[in-house]
């Protein structure tokens, strides 16, 4: 594809889908959809180990470290303040300094916290990091993120794993409009039909992870959101048709042996 | 010496500082990140922090998240 590459934080990325590592049933299929995704960004959570079984699995045990790029959450968190600690404590792992800054408060929605986001990621910034804040779809919000140094926007398309697809289409290309850095849209996702939308309008990548992890076919459903984002990308790049009232014929209207 | 770990008091014996307390919960070979007091105690410090009683410490990993 005749395409510039997805480039963050001076990486080129050669997948625009980035993928969640929650809620798969076990670490073989959770592998096995990893790659068939193609994606080259994971994302984690940071979480308490639990002391009586300090041998439970850690995520990144099965995982071949080289391959991808890290994008640990700030999840849990409420205010900025815990967003900034779970960055340190990220960061100090070693294996990334990037940060999806996520607040959320309300326990049924996780809709975000646009104003503790914003504190955050200007602290953030300050230390260093590489910031990606997940938040709400307004667009003088996003320029104000993206003022305050954040590498990405990451507006949600729905709460959470909701898999109601994009709930403000007008919103999201206002965003893609303005934008001087990636838009990778994020949360909410149901299936490779939301992604090929939010392509088509001229985002940069995508952020899914429910969509793929319980899916009936966690495999299969990683397949179809690599082609997807491919499919909804090339549609934007191709440029598609205005949409008309009423039809035109696509057969051409001479020499037709009827009247 | 008692020191909360994780959110749970524990009540600890012939332990002084990070590295011997990583290890007493066998992590030392896991990426773990080692938090006291609200401040980050990276790994090449973890041999030098001594530990001291009333000492709140978090020991966290990676999970599954999106």
């Amino acid at each position: 594809m005749n395409d510039r590459p997805l480039v963050i934080d001076g990486v080129e990325l050669k997948s625009r889908l980035f993928l969640g590592t929650g809620r798969f049933k076990n670490a073989q299929v959770q592998n096995e959809a990893i790659a068939q995704s193609g994606t080259e960004v994971l994302t984690f959570a940071i979480r308490r180990v639990n002391l009586d079984e300090p041998n439970q699995d850690s995520i990144l045990q099965h995982l071949d470290l080289k391959k991808f790029r890290f994008l640990p959450n700030t999840s849990g968190a409420k205010t900025a303040d815990e967003a900034v600690r779970i960055a340190r404590l990220a960061r100090a792992s070693g294996i990334s300094n990037w940060i999806k800054v996520e607040i959320c408060v309300n326990e049924k929605t996780l809709l975000p916290d646009p104003i503790e986001t914003l504190k955050a990621t200007e602290q953030l910034v300050k230390e260093g990091f590489v910031v990606l804040p997940y938040t709400s779809d307004d667009p003088m919000l996003w320029k104000r993120l993206e003022e305050a140094g954040a590498a990405a926007v990451m507006p949600g398309a729905s709460p959470i794993g909701t898999g109601l697809g994009l709930l403000n289409p007008y919103n999201l290309s206002l965003i893609v409009e303005d934008a001087n850095v990636p838009v990778i849209v994020d949360a909410g996702i149901g299936s490779a039909k939301d992604v090929v939308e939010a392509m088509e309008i001229g985002v940069d990548g995508i952020l899914l992870n429910t969509a793929v992890a319980e899916a009936k076919d966690p495999v299969k459903m990683a397949q179809a959101m690599k082609y997807a984002v491919e499919a909804g990308r090339l549609s934007y790049l191709a440029g598609r048709i205005e949409k008309r009232r009423y039809a035109k014929p696509s057969s051409t209207p001479t020499g037709k042996i009827t009247n | 010496m008692t020191l909360t770990v994780n959110g749970q008091e524990q009540e600890l014996h012939g332990i002084c500082n990070v590295s011997e307390l990583v290890s007493h919960y066998r992590l030392q070979d896991k990426l773990v990140v080692v938090e006291i007091d609200g401040k980050v105690i990276e790994r090449e410090n973890w041999e030098e922090t001594q530990l001291r009683d009333g000492m709140t410490i978090e020991l966290v990993h990676f999970v599954g998240g999106g």
